[in-house]
């Protein structure tokens, strides 16, 4: 048998799929090595992303990069290797009272891509992106040299790699900052909200509070439109816990993870189950609202609980679509979105609304805009282009723009928003495709 | 925990997998003839786990200063030391290859399990856990000289559990089928018959606490071996394995 580093890679969507080389090290000299060789590398973590953003003609996988290095625990700060997932960085902290500052919806993605997508979570309004509790990072820079990349160091080269994608090097280590938790739980309030303007005004409402998303039901429309429960949390001080949950406070229970064993056939999924799904998600809750403490695990990662949920999407794979539109006319371009998906039938059952706040003028790459973000699932079929087409009309006309973590098939206009971000050496199929469109 | 070959992954899930159920060891002595990766492993497990390990420079190649691991003791014994080498079509008349090949898997191996057998031996306890291969049931075309050096170490693994039951020491074969680690990267192997080496480490682990003498870390390669020891000498020979 010979090696044979081209195979088939796909990210979390299962579309695109290419056939391309993949290698991974742990040794920074064949790590530099393989950069020195090749044109058009990307880092890939662990496959989180959706579209094609982490693929590329020669891929390097972090995976072995996937060890802590130091944890002062006195101070808050971890530093780890860039494969290292953020569920393990969470294994590690929260029993000694710490947590992410930020942290997506998955537990799932590596350091690296934390940093190279500059991570948002429902407390961008409040706490801002990833990137603003990074102290430093190393990474492997167009030259296949080693550089440390801080704000005081390559400051220039620190501003471009948060959010650039992977397109600036090879992010091998990082060093972050740790929130102070007193325990592993959310107090949470969730309410609900029956149209578009309910949900907007409660947005603001909770301006306040750490946490805040809304799940929106995207297959209603006229008078209900923008049906949602919105979810506002905090993390629980030890005090504030009721009397059953005082004991351990700071260890959860392990639970059971089911996995999807196999790709379900394409028509599981079509409107009538999700409408159904939504139904039940929204009666489930019958107060007009409810106030509890939930585990950490079920406020940020829900989905994680199942193992490979995407393959309920079958095996054409699905897309995410997510897209900011600034305040000012937020709330229009909004309507007119979740207007044009109600009508095409093309319902995601799993949409998220947010409210972003101040963009961080110096991580220029950083996608969150001070605006109303919503990111939608949609199964891969025939019309879907179609769909995506007029999604990306409003989104272009309001100003707004893509979420590339999650980009699979959206214009030039829309995406092209990276700057310093040219170097031959780093080039991902995403980008490629994003330059070539342009014209 | 003594670990042989400790830059392996396979090596390094093992240490974590015990770590997370609880074992407690005073040092963890990492044996490893590569020191980047077996550092950074050092700061892992500190990080991870506040456990203290040691590196101990080993290089089978070389002489061994058995100096050096005169005060090493420990109840567990992990050796994950092994060599691939080039595959037939390129390494079968390349003398260093075989050698190398030989040297790492068994000859220059034997008397460094030896010198801990002993250790253990002498103390009336411990548990010897020596990753050998499938490919030492029977030889085939793509990788006999890998797979008889293999086979040479199992049958040495099955007499010293012999010698050393009514010494109170366990003697552990794992027979790992293809894992995804850095040995094996890149080659087309089957994903139904291949581990992590987080989950060869599970079920390596699993064989250490229920006193098992020989085990597969995946069921099925029991059931692909026992096809593959039965088939007929006449047969074998056509086959293109």
């Amino acid at each position: 048998m010979k090696p044979n580093f081209v195979q088939k890679v796909t990210n979390w969507g299962n579309f695109p799929i290419v056939e391309k080389e993949m290698k991974s090290e742990d040794s920074v000299s064949k790590i530099k090595k393989f950069v020195k060789d090749n044109n058009e590398v990307i880092a890939r973590g662990n496959g989180r992303c959706y579209g094609d953003a982490s693929l590329g003609e020669h891929i390097f996988s972090t995976k072995r990069l996937n060890k802590f290095i130091s944890f002062d625990r006195l101070n808050g700060v971890i530093e780890c290797e860039s494969g290292v997932l953020l569920s393990d960085v969470l294994e590690v902290s929260v029993p000694q009272g710490y947590f992410l500052y930020v942290t997506p919806g998955t537990k799932y993605i590596s350091v690296g891509g934390a940093i190279a997508s500059d991570v948002h979570g429902k407390n961008h309004h409040a706490e801002g992106c990833f990137s603003e509790y990074v102290i430093e990072f190393k990474m492997v820079d167009e030259n296949a040299a080693v550089i440390t990349c801080s704000r005081e160091e390559n400051p220039d080269k620190f501003w471009a790699t948060i959010g650039g994608m992977g397109l600036t090097g090879i992010i091998l280590s990082a060093k972050f900052k740790l929130k102070n938790i007193e325990s592993a739980y959310i107090k949470q309030e969730s309410i609900k909200a029956e149209n578009l303007d309910e949900v907007f005004r409660l947005f603001d409402e909770s301006e306040d509070w750490t946490y805040n998303v809304a799940w929106i039901d995207c297959f209603q429309k006229g008078k209900n439109l923008g049906r949602s429960i919105l979810m506002r949390g905090e993390h629980a001080l030890k005090a504030e816990l009721p009397t059953n949950l005082q004991k351990k406070t700071l260890k959860l229970k392990e639970k059971p993870k089911p996995t999807i064993p196999f790709y379900f056939p394409g028509f599981v999924l079509n409107s009538l189950s999700i409408k159904i799904f939504n139904f039940l998600y929204y009666n489930k809750q019958t107060k007009k609202q409810l106030n509890n403490f939930i585990d950490y695990e079920t406020f940020f990662y829900p989905l994680d609980v199942i193992n490979e949920w995407n393959k309920i999407y079958g095996k054409s794979g699905f897309i995410q679509y997510q897209m900011v539109i600034p305040k000012e006319n937020g709330k229009e371009g909004m309507r007119q979105i979740l207007d044009a998906i109600a009508k095409s039938g093309n319902g995601s059952f799993l949409a998220v609304l947010k409210l972003f706040g101040k963009h961080n003028p110096q991580a220029y790459n950083s996608f969150p805009v001070e605006g109303y973000t919503l990111a939608l699932d949609f199964k891969v079929n025939k019309g879907l282009k179609k769909l995506v087409d007029q999604l990306d009309t409003i989104v272009e006309n309001f100003g707004g723009r893509i979420y590339l973590t999650k980009d699979s098939m959206s214009r030039s206009s829309i995406t092209n928003y990276l700057q310093n971000v040219d170097s031959p050496k780093f080039v991902s199929l995403q980008h490629k495709r994003i330059i070539s469109n342009n014209g | 925990m003594i670990v042989l070959g400790s830059n392996s992954e396979v090596a390094q899930a093992f240490v974590e997998e015990c770590l997370t159920k609880g074992e407690k060891f005073q040092t963890i002595y990492l044996l490893s003839s590569n020191s980047e990766t077996t550092e950074k492993f050092v700061g892992h497990i500190q990080v991870k786990f506040f456990q203290n390990s040691e590196i101990i420079p080993l290089d089978l190649m070389n002489e061994i200063d058995y100096k050096t691991l005169e005060n090493i003791n420990s109840d567990v014994l992990f050796c994950a030391s092994g060599y691939l080498g080039l595959s037939t079509e390129d390494g079968l008349y390349d003398d260093e290859n075989t050698e190398r090949i030989i040297d790492v898997n068994y000859a220059k191996l034997v008397p460094v399990l030896n010198f801990f057998a002993k250790k253990m031996e002498s103390k009336r306890s411990g548990t010897m856990i020596v990753l050998s291969s499938v490919a030492g049931e029977r030889g085939r075309q793509s990788n006999f000289i890998y797979g008889s050096a293999k086979a040479a170490l199992t049958a040495y693994l099955s007499g010293l559990r012999n010698y050393l039951f009514d010494k109170k020491v366990h003697v552990l074969t794992v027979k790992p089928g293809f894992m995804d680690t850095k040995m094996t990267e890149g080659l087309p192997l089957n994903p139904a018959l291949t581990a992590s080496p987080k989950k060869a480490a599970q079920g390596i682990y699993k064989a250490f606490k229920n006193k098992k003498d020989v085990a597969y870390v995946l069921p099925i390669w029991a059931i692909v071996m026992l096809i593959i020891r039965n088939i007929p000498e006449f047969i074998f020979k056509k086959l293109k394995l």
